[in-house]
This record gives structure tokens, sequence and C-alpha cells, in this order.
């Protein structure tokens, strides 16, 4: 008796914790969700997300805000149709638009640019001054990310190929571990971690620096084709929110820096010591032939997509690069530029 | 979590020489059966992946797999395996990393368990720790190892001897403990000092129960050699894994799954065979 008793109360209580949830998105049954993908890099999107514009300017929704730590999981919510919107490196993008993945989902808005908050370190005493003098030192970066592609961009136009360097695959905070124990000599990584690198060793290249020799990273938003089909006045909606988000972060930098850092848990001097080193479009430059380009002229993103792809079949990661036309018809250009500042 | 261990008792099947033609086909429906058991999940693999309802990341098809085996076993365009190493060099590490940690955790463990089994106090101070550690999973702590001892082969060791030692001294404990007070009293009748008592009666009639603590141990030991590997772990299958699935590339992953899951059921096969010649009294005492 006393064991089935037993039995009893633990499946009870096995329900009861089921039924609880400390989910705080509230969720109105009788709305359709929106279902967004967000990391917690410093951008736009977070201040969307923070001060609640999408939710303002879509009333008629739910919006369900997922986190994610890295563009290969978001990519995995795509191809299991979990995600709406999404953002993610450029990278990860490339690899979702090439095969096998062919992830249906088009670029509908670039957050930032990878400028000097991504930057390869090496660390004082290595003997390391310049990117040549890496040979045979031991390099760390998280693999499959948008460092990792600058890492071997920086190594190529130094002439050494990724097998003249000991390349290490390691998280941000685990470089900076191995970094300071003088287990690595040098580490391709990003912010709030570069800065610490930053305190015992100097700067080899930045991301930056990359962006100029033509070889730039960014951080893009994306979004489902089958959603952007059955919904593009939300998707209208999400980029001028988006574009005003931008705006914020150029012309009020410290009320952008108070909202990033709420999402995030940093204090609101370091976001925004952050925010000065990370490039921000404006919406004008966005729209530009440059970056995603106008209605039926998609812009320059194309090529730079196409030669991260390039690179990932060089990397032997996937079987081969996507055509320049599978990434122009991957750039969501619907109602650009007049649609950003509606 | 004790994927490698069953509990059906080994052949206790008595020997009836009458029965023979019985017996023959006993034994090969029981050979057939679990070749029967991988034809049905092939097949029913193959149909799931035919039948279009999920991608091809999700459930690629056998032979995708199949191919992604053979790049990785063989050099095939210049490229040599996956991220420069062979199938087997990868798994050779996590081999080498795999024993290296179960030695050192069993060893500690099974002595440990000695020591607690026989003397109640030490128990009482440390099984609260024990309890402790093997409630942890293995990725809580492992960023801990990492700023303590670096990157190399040092945290991973550690993480696979902190993951195998827990089940070994538990086990043992349990079997120090439960050893036939009568038989143990018998000898102290018969004059046997107290480490005689250890050395002939408690250890051989702990034994059987310590060897499963031990296959318990590599179990858990080789459940954790994905975390292990989480850093800077190529070559290493773990690493393999963790690196394909940063890249969505599925057909890799599952070549190491299955890697990873066929050397565990060769390792556990072998453990057995090592347990049947050496505690043949199992079962018996």
């Amino acid at each position: 008796m006393k064991f089935k008793a037993l039995i009893a109360a633990l499946a009870a209580s096995a329900l009861a914790l089921a039924g609880c949830s400390v989910d705080k998105s509230e969720q109105a049954a009788d709305k359709p969700t929106i279902r967004i993908g967000y990391q917690t890099f410093p951008s736009g999107d977070l201040i969307v997300k923070h001060n609640r514009w999408l939710e303002e300017a879509l009333p008629d929704y739910n919006i369900k805000w997922t986190k994610f730590d890295s563009g290969a999981d978001v990519n995995t919510a795509f191809v299991a149709k979990e995600l709406d919107f999404g953002a993610l490196g450029s990278s990860p993008v490339a690899r979702g638009l090439s095969a096998p993945l062919n992830i249906p989902y088009k670029v509908a808005f670039v957050l930032d640019v990878a400028g000097d908050n991504e930057a390869l370190v090496a660390r004082d005493g290595s003997g390391v001054n310049t990117i040549a003098d890496l040979k045979g030192k031991r390099v760390a970066t998280p693999f499959a990310s948008t460092a990792h592609y600058s890492l071997l961009a920086a190594l190529e136009q130094n002439g050494l190929s990724p097998k003249d360097v000991a390349l290490v695959d390691l998280q941000p905070q685990a470089i900076l571990a191995a970094f300071e124990r003088g287990d690595i000599d040098a580490g391709y990584s990003w912010l709030p971690t570069l800065d610490e690198l930053r305190k015992h060793g100097k700067d080899l290249i930045t991301s930056a620096q990359l962006a100029e020799a033509g070889k730039p990273t960014l951080d893009l938003a994306v979004v489902s084709d089958e959603f952007a089909e059955a919904h593009p006045e939300v998707v209208d909606v999400w980029r001028q929110q988006q574009a005003r988000a931008l705006d914020l972060i150029n012309n009020d930098p410290q009320a952008a820096a108070t909202a990033i850092a709420a999402e995030i848990g940093l204090t609101p001097e370091e976001v925004a010591t952050q925010l000065k080193q990370v490039g921000f479009l404006t919406p004008q430059q966005i729209a530009s032939p440059e970056w995603l380009g106008t209605d039926g002229k998609p812009g320059n993103l194309a090529v730079n997509l196409q030669s991260a792809s390039q690179f990932l079949a060089d990397q032997k990661q996937i079987p081969e690069a996507a055509s320049l036309s599978t990434f122009e018809n991957a750039i969501y250009t619907k109602g650009l530029p007049g649609v950003l500042t509606q | 979590m004790s994927i490698f261990v069953d509990i059906a008792p080994e052949d206790t099947v008595p020997e009836i020489e009458a029965a023979r033609p019985n017996r023959w086909r006993e034994r090969s429906v029981r050979a057939a059966l679990p070749v029967v058991s991988v034809v049905v999940f092939f097949v029913v693999w193959q149909l799931a992946a035919a039948s279009g309802i999920w991608n091809q990341t999700f459930v690629p098809y056998p032979s995708t797999v199949w191919h992604a085996f053979i790049d990785i076993s063989t050099t095939h365009d210049g490229v040599r395996g996956y991220a420069g190493y062979l199938l087997w060099e990868h798994l050779y590490m996590t081999l080498r990393r795999g024993l290296a940690g179960v030695v050192i955790g069993v060893v500690i463990g099974v002595t440990l368990g000695l020591v607690m089994g026989s003397i109640r106090w030490v128990r009482s101070v440390l099984e609260p720790w024990l309890t402790f550690l093997r409630a942890l999973p293995p990725l809580a702590y492992f960023f801990l190892l990492v700023i303590w001892l670096g990157i190399d082969e040092a945290p991973k060791i550690t993480l696979l001897a902190l993951a195998a030692l827990p089940p070994a001294a538990v086990a043992t404990t349990a079997a120090v403990v439960a050893a036939p007070v009568g038989l143990q009293e018998a000898a102290r009748a018969l004059g046997a000092t107290r480490g005689q008592v250890i050395r002939d009666v408690v250890v051989p009639s702990a034994l059987p129960e310590t060897f499963t603590g031990i296959r318990l141990a590599v179990g858990m030991a080789y459940s954790s050699v994905v975390a292990a590997e989480l850093f800077n772990g190529i070559p290493g299958v773990g690493g393999l894994v963790k690196d394909a699935s940063n890249y969505n590339n599925t057909p890799v992953v599952l070549v190491g799954i299955f890697a990873i899951g066929i050397s565990g059921l060769v390792i556990d096969g072998l453990l057995r065979a090592v347990e049947r010649r050496s505690v043949p009294w199992r079962g018996k005492i």
C-alpha cells in the first residue's frame, strides 16, 4: 500500500511540475505567433526586444523571443521550421543557403558589420608581432564562427595556409583561460572577452581591417520564405523597427547602450564602449548597392555571401559553393529602400 | 546511465546433454535475433529517409552516412579524413584518453570503496562527497577543469576519471559491506587475522560486484567523452561529433555516434569476458 501511495505521489508531483512553467512571455491563444531567434551580441535586435517595439507595432500577434548561442543552432531551428525570424553571422547564413542545408530563408537586414569588436590578439611573451610570425604557433578561435572565417582570411592574406599554424577550437571564455595560462599564442575572439585578451596582448588584425580588404563579416537577420510570403506586411513592420533601432544606436548611443545592457547583463558603460567598436550601418546604407540593394536589384552582399560559401567549400565543410544567383535570390529586397523610412 | 550493463545473468542455462537438437535451435535463434534487429533498424531508417517527411539534415540516407564513413576513413582528393585525421586516429585518441581516465578513476574508486566498506567512519565522511560528485553532470564543471588544467590532455583525462570514480567506489563499498558475515566470523574463529579475512574472504566475495561497478564506471566515462572533448578535442571522436554538429553536418555526426557506440559495445564485451575468466565464482557464494 505504502509503495503504491509513493508511486501515486511521485506521478502527481511530476504532473504538477510539468504544468509549471517560468516562461514570462505572455501568449494569447487566439493570436498567431511570430517566432524570433536572437543572439546576445550587441545589436539593434536587442533594442527592439528590450523596448518591446515589435509587441507595440504588432498588437495582433504574439511575439516569442528565443535565445540562441550560435548560428549553427539558429540554422537547425530553421530547418526544423521552428523560427520565422533569426539573427546569425554571415558564415552560418552562407552555410544555410548552400547545399546540403538549402534552408528556405532570406536575408532581410544587416544588423552590424564586425569592426574592432572582433580581433586577432597575440599574447605578450609569445614572440609574435605580425601575422606571419604565427607560423607553427597555436592559435585559438571558435570554429564555424565569423571569427574563424576572419582568422583564415587573415592567414591567407599573409601567405599562410591553415596547416601552417596549430588551430585550436575554443569558445571565447576558454580562449581567455588558455590565453592567461599561456597555452595558446594568439586568439581570434570578440567582445567582451576580447577586452581581457587585449590587456595581456596586442592586436595583429581586426575585422574592421579585413572588411576594408574585402573580407567583411556581418551579423544578419533572416526571415523564412514561408513567413515572408504569407505576411509581407509583418516583415515590413519588423524592418522598420530594426531601422528605428539602428537610428537610436547612431543618434542616441547612450539610450541604445542602456537597452542592450539590460538584455546581456553588462553595465551601460561597458556596452557603450563595445558599441563604438562595432560597425553599425544607417538604414540608407543598408538599402544601398553595397549591402542589401534595392527592390529587384540585390546588392553586393550576395557577392560577399558567395565568397563565404566558397570559403566553406575550400574548408571541405560543404560539398561545393552555391552560385551567386542563389545568394541574389536570397536577399529580401521587397520595398527597399522606401519601406525602411515609412 | 548504465548503458553497457545488462542485468540478465550470464549463461546460466543448465547443461542437459539429452536436449542437443533443441539447444542448437536455441543457439541459432539467439545468434539471429541481434542480426534481425539490426536489419530491421536499417530498413526502418531507409524508409524514414526515403519518406521525405524529414529534412536530409535530420534523417540522412544510410548510404550518405556510409559515404561519410568512407570519406573520414580514407584520404580522398588530397583531404585526409576529417579535420586532418582518419577515423581510427580519432578513435585511438579517444580510447587512449578513456583508458587513462578509467584506470585512474577505477584504481582510486576501488581503493576508496575497500576502505569505505571496511571502516565505518571513513564511509560516513566520504559518502556525501561521492554522492555530490555523482550528481554533477561533467559539463557543469568541465570549464573549471579547463581554467585549472589548461586545454590539453590533463582536463580531459581528469574529467573521465571523475566520471569513472563514483560508480567504482559505490559498487565496491556496497560489495564489501555485503560480504557474508557468517564466512568472516568463521574465518576469525579459525584464527585468521583481520588482514587475512579481508584478503581471503571479503575481497573474493566483493569482486563480482566490483566488476559490475567497473563496467558501470567504463560506461559512465565513455558516455562523457563528447563532453571531455568539447574544448580542443580534435583528434578525438567526441571532438569530431562536436565539430561536425557546429556545421550541421549530420552524416559525420552519425558516423561519430556509431563509432562511439560500437566501440563501447566491444569494450563491454571484452570486460565481460575478463569478468567471466577472473571471477568464475560469481553467484555461487
